[in-house]
């Protein structure tokens, strides 16, 4: 249950810090909402991981079908890998360590 | 201890953070991943659709409102009060969709890639400070302030291009900002005036003196008059006015040429390509159905995304101008008014030369000057390297200009010191000419406007409501004694320094000549009473004389007559030469694929139609017969110049002797004929092998397989696209060149009419519809229909979008 109020916190705290501040914010806002919510270390890497990388995944599917896939088939030939996965991984590997380190800063 | 794993913990997000937030370069540069990727600012928020939003918006500055109606080509249509407002809402609208470009292009001109590219780019930036590019915009600049009109009109336009990067933040950059990881710096004048000497270079460049120098000295006086003469003498003029050159030239005293007579073992700079020419007539209205003149324009450059043209309509009390601009420059360079139209060639003059320095000592702190030492200025060049230290160049100035060759750069040996002596270093004001030309309203204007311009001379076609039609082929021409201007000057001697010019009213022109119709395409200009002596590095010898035999042929004229000229594939150069070709081949002796080839080309109609594969064979047999006459020319050790196709085709006809015929390679003595048939198995076995590997048949299209690269080599934004035509032909589209810009005019009484089109579009975007919306017109030969009405309310229910610049109330 806590898992699940981790992830939907974290897309909703990420979004609002995206919205007005620059990407790595959302580091910040997984940190502190792992830290609110209190899971244990593991559990909350992966919340952190899926909270950010559906918020990321979400938001460039959206754009991708509201252009048509104008800019994304593009990319997707200079990039090493599709990108929407990058987006997801990248997205998903800061919010799951800043996620992480919120947790171990609460069980200290 | 409690404290290790958090702390673990945050080094290694803070350490992912920093590390996603930067470019980095492991083989292949990357771009800031995080950034990049983030979908809330990175490179999905560059994805757009076709709608485009209202939008107001305050400039400061301006005087007064301004309305950009975008049509639904996003041409903007600029409706200002004032010349000041507009100029700021041309280089805002400009930047809104082309800044990337813009600065690219200027950082190129001015040596500055390396800064983005890295040192890849060294030798470029390096080549572009020794030919003193930001040298020669700063005389401009300078030019530019004393004159109120151009100061205002340049300040203006930064204002603008200024005003939209300081609303720029990460999300609202161009993508390739993004990709390389830099931001774009504040626009200036110079920066305009460095993209006019970078047009300037691609169109002066083509020069080859230190070549022809190596070439007299090896081959002697009758064999470099043979392969190299000052023209060929086939082309039509572009004016004939025989006779009547009526004025006193200037002279200079004669005196034997000064030619420095030892090999010259330097790499020269990489050439501009031939392919790089233009079109450009005007008919007048006795040969028109409407009775009113149409006049056309098809400049040929290299293909490429961004376009090098943006078009705009700009409209204010005293103008109402419409035309392809250069994206960083206030004004339209090829367009049309109410009034008139005009368009522009280039005029291919040599404008370039090379003198030798005789410096001191090694400290070069003196240079020899008729028997006296005169100081040289020593200008330091820093270019930055990107994620690199800065490297620094020592570039020498003499009188004459920029010393570019020494043993630092491309020198092989320690004597050869070059100094650069170019037209567009000069002091010159070529947007007055175009500021006074989008304004014109009659030839008198014309020929008023023009005496401001400069460099690089060009051959500006006018036609006019009215009913006249005229050519003037202008520049800022040094007075040459014969044969100088060729090879490499003794820079010891002041007698040999530039000291005269033409002066404009001897500059070549002429008005509403009688066979109804002026044009030129990059042919010898002038008849053979022109008193002034003129060399070119090449000259168009195809082109010019098929584009007059279909205008003296075509009557009663409309627009779509000249429309399907500027899209003319036919091959006189194939017409003139295949014919030859076939005739020493015997064809009873062919088998499989030569046999289907000979068959081909002997049924081929002479059009580099799309479909067509005659066109493939002949391209593919005359690049293998080129190199195998011209072996004794890329074998040598020092840079020679090829001879003209033009001149190797006339003699293979007259001269089938000719030592050059004999392959050195062979112990065998060759004449043309087995250098034809060794050249046709060769191009056949090409052929072979393209079909194999593309798996299918070899179309001229196909074969050709026409690319429109992005700036900066990016395959993911650039394109591949079937055309038909090549160099030398009217539609002259090679693989990467050709028509840049396809223009029709028809100046009737009732309402100038005009259609235009580019290979690219109006936006510079990867991510929008409107990047390449108007290649696929241009590809298939079609136009756009410009409306250019003065009054904005005639755009009401046209328009795709209304941006509103308003005085800002600070």
């Amino acid at each position: 249950m806590k898992f699940s109020i981790q992830i939907i916190i974290t897309i909703a705290a990420c979004f609002l810090f995206q919205t007005f501040f620059p990407w790595w914010t959302m580091a910040i806002a997984a940190l502190a909402v792992s830290f609110a919510v209190g899971n244990k270390a593991g559990v909350s890497f992966v919340a952190g991981f899926v909270g950010v990388g559906i918020l990321w995944l979400g938001m460039a599917y959206y754009i991708d079908q509201s252009t048509h896939s104008i800019l994304t088939e593009k990319v997707n030939k200079l990039l090493p890998l599709n990108s929407f996965v990058l987006t997801t991984l990248i997205g998903g590997f800061v919010g799951g360590f800043a996620a992480l380190t919120g947790a171990l800063l609460k069980q200290k | 201890m409690k404290l290790l794993k958090p702390i673990l913990s945050l080094v290694i997000t803070v350490a992912l953070v920093g590390f996603l937030n930067k470019s980095w370069n492991f083989g292949s540069p990357i771009p800031p991943l995080g950034k990049f990727l983030d979908p809330f600012h990175g490179f999905w928020k560059n994805a757009k659709t076709s709608e485009v939003e209202n939008e107001s918006i305050s400039l400061a500055g301006l005087a007064d409102k301004v309305s950009i109606v975008y049509d639904s080509a996003l041409i903007p249509h600029i409706y200002a009060t004032n010349d000041n407002d507009l100029f700021a809402a041309q280089g805002y609208i400009t930047a809104k969709n082309r800044l990337w470009q813009m600065e690219f292009q200027t950082h190129a001109a001015g040596g500055r890639l390396s800064e983005i590219v890295g040192k890849a780019a060294l030798d470029f930036d390096r080549t572009q400070r020794r030919l003193g590019m930001v040298y020669a915009a700063e005389n401009s600049a300078k030019s530019m302030e004393s004159n109120p009109i151009a100061k205002a009109m340049v300040e203006s336009y930064t204002k603008g291009v200024n005003a939209y990067i300081q609303s720029l933040d990460y999300e609202s950059l161009p993508i390739e900002y993004k990709l390389l990881g830099y931001e774009p710096e504040l626009w200036t004048s110079l920066k305009s005036g460095l993209l006019l000497k970078y047009m300037a270079k691609t169109l002066n460049m083509g020069e080859k003196d230190l070549e022809m120098t190596n070439a007299l000295k090896l081959f002697g006086k009758e064999t470099h008059d043979l392969l190299y003469p000052d023209h060929e003498g086939v082309s039509d003029p572009i004016v004939d006015n025989t006779g009547n050159w009526k004025f006193k030239p200037v002279t200079l005293d004669s005196l034997p040429l000064a030619v420095p007579i030892e090999l010259i073992a330097i790499q020269p700079m990489e050439k501009v390509s031939h392919e790089i020419g233009s079109n450009n007539w005007a008919v007048s209205g006795s040969k028109t159905a409407t009775g009113s003149p149409i006049l056309c324009n098809d400049p040929h450059l290299e293909l490429n995304l961004p376009s090098i043209w943006y078009v705009v309509h700009l409209s204010a009390p005293g103008i109402n101008t419409m035309g392809a601009s250069l994206p960083g420059s206030p004004n339209v360079i090829s367009g049309f008014n109410d009034s008139i139209a005009w368009g522009v060639t280039n005029a291919q003059r040599d404008l370039v030369d090379w003198f030798k320095i005789e410096f001191k000592d090694k400290n070069k702190n003196e240079y020899l000057s008729d028997d006296q030492w005169k100081p040289t200025r020593k200008v330091i060049e820093k270019i930055q390297l990107k994620g690199e230290k800065a490297f620094y160049d020592t570039v020498i100035y003499t009188h004459h200009g920029p010393v570019v060759f020494d043993e630092s750069f491309h020198g092989e040996s320690e004597k050869n010191h070059y100094a650069f002596r170019w037209i567009a270093h000069d002091p010159s004001e070529e947007v007055i000419a175009f500021y006074k030309l989008n304004r014109a309203k009659n030839h008198p204007d014309y020929m008023e406007a023009l005496d401001h311009y400069g460099s690089p001379a060009q051959n500006f076609v006018f036609a006019c409501v009215d009913g006249d039609i005229a050519m003037r082929i202008q520049g800022k021409y040094p007075v040459r004694r014969k044969n100088e201007g060729k090879f490499v000057l003794d820079g010891t001697k002041t007698s040999n320094d530039w000291s005269a010019f033409i002066p404009n009213d001897h500059n070549i022109a002429y008005k509403n000549p009688e066979r109804g119709f002026v044009s030129s395409a990059n042919q010898y200009p002038v008849d053979q009473t022109y008193p002034y002596y003129i060399n070119a590095s090449n000259w168009e010898e195809y082109r010019n004389r098929r584009i007059n035999k279909l205008l003296t042929e075509l009557t009663q004229i409309e627009p779509i007559d000249l429309m399907k000229l500027q899209l003319d594939n036919f091959n006189l150069k194939a017409s003139e030469s295949l014919p030859t070709f076939l005739s020493y081949i015997d064809s009873t002796q062919l088998k499989g694929a030569e046999a289907i080839a000979y068959q081909k080309l002997s049924k081929w109609d002479y059009y580099n139609n799309k479909e067509s594969e005659g066109a493939s064979y002949y391209e593919a047999w005359l690049r293998a017969f080129l190199p195998m006459v011209w072996d004794e020319i890329s074998s040598s050790k020092v840079a020679l110049p090829r001879p003209a196709t033009y001149m190797t085709i006339r003699l293979m006809k007259e001269k089938p002797d000719l030592s050059f015929f004999d392959i050195i390679e062979t112990p065998e003595k060759e004449t043309v004929k087995e250098v034809i048939r060794k050249s046709f198995i060769e191009s056949v076995a090409v052929i072979e092998k393209w079909k194999e590997e593309k798996k299918g048949e070899p179309t001229w299209a196909e074969y050709k397989d026409g690319y429109v690269g992005h700036l900066m080599r990016q395959e993911a934004f650039s394109y591949h696209i079937k055309h038909g035509g090549n160099g030398s032909i009217v539609n002259a589209h090679s693989k990467s060149n050709g028509p840049s810009w396809r223009m029709v005019v028809s100046l009737e009484k009732t309402g100038v009419q005009a259609w235009g089109v580019y290979p690219g579009g109006q936006s510079g975007n990867p991510g929008s519809p409107y990047y390449n919306n108007l290649l696929g017109l241009w590809t298939e030969g079609n136009y756009v229909k410009f409306d250019f009405s003065s009054d904005a309310d005639k755009m009401k229910g046209k328009e795709l979008a209304v941006i509103t610049l308003n005085p800002s109330s600070r």
